[in-house]
């Protein structure tokens, strides 16, 4: 088989075994300990968390924008349509990120430059990546702001992200994103800083716009039902690992780890109205000192002597499913047994 | 923006008379000028009577200031102890020391930027190290020290320089004196860009750029500097009505016959014209440096809208 075709063949995105540690003055934090998952092209797969579950550390190391020190990637490859970023020259790798991969941020009122005009951060992409002029890219950026429903766009295009509203400043995020037509985007937490209405309609926006693109998507979050809604894999995160990877609706309908079946409890449910919110007992635990054997262990309600010893590995669970629970088979029976029941 | 402006303009009213006013009191009201332009000798009463009735020193102090303020409006400041009026000597005075000024803010801009940023981006590195301990030698070294050390050696030692700048005060002369000038802001501005830089490093929007790809000039100039330097700049500005007026030290060392020179001899001599004179030009200076300051502010920093 020839390298091209190899290549083509290979997904778009592969995380393996990746693993970041952060010095500290208080001693080693270990953010990322062996992570693994993949995005095929098309694709959109959520990453669920707590925070420091690792699950923006490592979006943060495929993009590149680690902050190293403290950062430091101590294993693992990162394989974009099968080459390793890690391994490329920061040339090569500057000229894929924004390009063909792209990343939306949190907070989109710090995450744009508060000194130059939204029509600049966006023409800056075509000017950069593919040596437009002034006046080509300015055009190309206010058919941006058109593509993600900003009214009067040629108006705005020199307004400045303090003057747009908390969702347009996000669309402008999006729009710089999408700006290439990039074949990978990783969104951390994109609706986390919006108001309620205005996040159903951003994640609409970009649900609808991936699609039309065909790009693969990370989605970072910790809202379950945000994930429902646009997902097609989830990876669930928990001290560094993934703990869980499996399609949507099997995720949802049978959880195969306890932590993930945690999750999908504590979410508060009309049905259950005036009980009382159920919550996973306990705190995640320190990075700088993850316990023994499986890291859920201590929270764990079903938790046996061999998940205080032994690490369990990624079980095999199903088609496209693992989970490392130890007795992933009786939580994923008692999980069959309650929607059977219900 | 008009309108700020406008207001800007009708509220320095007051403090220019606040701040004349008050310069006016404390060189009339403590100082004898009658006494000390008899020098060591005690004056001749009827003549000094007739003089102080000639410079209105018998009058009530307000009204004293009001006849000042008049004058001034008519372009009268007064006569200097050499006989020449107080405006011949700014005419002559301003021009040098505003060369000075240029000269001084000239190695501020460059290198006290120039440094803040090396220093910033390499923190914690040897060349970020080095650049701090500059900075805190600068300013623990008085100027007249730093200032005559370095005469000495350029001027006399090795003699690449006049040890005393002619008065025709050319930009070629005021290198060294200007440096001299610049040192202590010179290093207040590299650390405060250093520390501006270090901030917005951390920034979010600086991760930004980075995941857009730019490269790393770019990166730099275009989102890192621009947001980093809008303190610096403001504190620049702040610095021209300072450079002017603060120049007495090394004035006197390089006999720069300019405003610093001036007023010390005014005070030396007690001539209260020329010392009240300069005082007010130079409040006018600051005042106007200021406003020019705040209007600059607008313009780095979009967020900021005068209206």
């Amino acid at each position: 088989m020839s390298q091209q075709t190899e290549r083509a063949a290979a997904p778009l995105l592969q995380v393996r075994d990746l693993r970041i540690e952060f010095r500290t003055r208080d001693g080693i934090a270990r953010a990322v300990n062996g992570v693994s998952y993949t995005v095929e092209a098309g694709e959109t797969l959520a990453v669920l968390g707590e925070s420091g579950s690792g699950k923006s550390v490592t979006a943060q190391a495929v993009m590149g924008i680690l902050d190293m020190p403290p950062g430091r990637i101590t294993g693992g490859r990162i394989l974009f349509r099968g080459r390793d970023l890690l391994a490329m020259a920061e040339e090569e790798r500057r000229k894929i990120r924004g390009d063909r991969i792209a990343m939306i941020f949190q907070d989109a009122l710090s995450s744009l430059n508060p000194v130059l005009s939204v029509g600049y951060q966006l023409a800056e992409m075509f000017r950069v990546h593919r040596g437009m002029s002034r006046g080509e890219a300015r055009a190309r950026a206010v058919e941006l702001m058109d593509r993600v429903r900003i009214p009067a766009a040629r108006e705005r295009v020199n307004d400045y992200p303090h003057q747009f509203s908390g969702g347009m400043r996000q669309r402008i995020m999006i729009a710089m994103a999408l700006a290439l037509e990039p074949d990978l985007i990783i969104a951390d937490e994109p609706t986390t800083a919006l108001d309620v209405t205005v996040q159903a309609q951003v994640m609409d926006l970009l649900a609808e716009l991936r699609r039309e693109y065909r790009m693969g998507l990370i989605l970072i979050t910790h809202d379950l039902g945000v994930v429902a809604d646009v997902a097609d894999r989830i990876a669930v995160m928990y001290a560094g690992r993934v703990i869980e990877n499996a399609p949507v609706a099997d995720l949802y309908a049978s959880p195969a780890h306890p932590y993930t079946k945690g999750l999908l409890d504590s979410v508060p449910r009309l049905d259950h109205k005036g009980g009382e919110l159920y919550a996973i007992k306990g705190l995640p635990p320190s990075l700088m000192a993850i316990p023994s054997g499986c890291p859920f262990h201590p929270r764990c309600p079903q938790a046996q002597d061999i998940c205080r010893t032994d690490r369990p590995p990624l079980y095999p669970v199903g088609p496209g499913r693992t989970s490392a629970c130890h007795f992933w088979k009786e939580t994923l029976d008692a999980a069959s047994a309650a929607d059977l029941a219900r | 923006m008009g309108r700020y402006i406008i207001r800007r303009l009708l509220q320095m009213i007051p403090v220019f008379i606040g701040a004349t006013f008050l310069i006016f009191v404390m060189v009339y009201a403590l100082g004898d000028p009658v006494g000390a332009l008899f020098g060591d000798r005690a004056p001749d009463p009827a003549t000094a009577a007739r003089l102080r009735a000639e410079f209105n020193l018998d009058k009530p102090l307000y009204q004293q200031y009001l006849l000042y303020m008049r004058d001034i409006f008519t372009g009268d400041f007064g006569t200097a102890f050499n006989g020449r009026p107080v405006t011949e000597l700014m005419a002559d005075a301003f021009p040098v020391s505003f060369r000075l000024m240029l000269v001084a803010l000239a190695f501020e801009i460059v290198f006290g930027i120039v440094l803040g940023v090396v220093s910033g981006l390499r923190r914690g590195r040897a060349v970020d190290t080095t650049v701090l301990m500059f900075t805190l030698v600068v300013i623990a070294i008085p100027t007249f020290v730093l200032g005559t050390t370095l005469q000495f050696f350029l001027g006399v030692e090795l003699a690449w320089i006049d040890p005393a700048v002619s008065p025709d005060a050319r930009f070629s002369e005021l290198i060294v004196p200007g440096l001299i000038l610049a040192m202590v802001s010179l290093a207040y501005v590299t650390r405060l860009t250093r520390t501006s830089v270090v901030e917005n490093l951390r920034a979010d929007y600086i991760r930004t750029a980075v995941a857009k790809g730019l490269p790393r000039l770019r990166v730099t100039v275009r989102h890192l500097l621009r947001n980093s330097l809008i303190p610096v700049v403001t504190y620049l500005g702040a610095d021209i009505g300072t450079l002017m007026a603060g120049a007495i030290v090394t004035e006197r060392i390089f006999n720069i016959q300019g405003v610093g020179y001036q007023l010390f001899q005014g005070i030396v001599r007690q001539n209260s014209p020329t010392v009240v004179g300069f005082v007010t030009v130079l409040v006018l200076i600051f005042l106007l440096a200021n406003l020019l300051v705040d209007l600059g502010y607008a313009v780095l920093d979009p967020r900021i809208r005068y209206a």
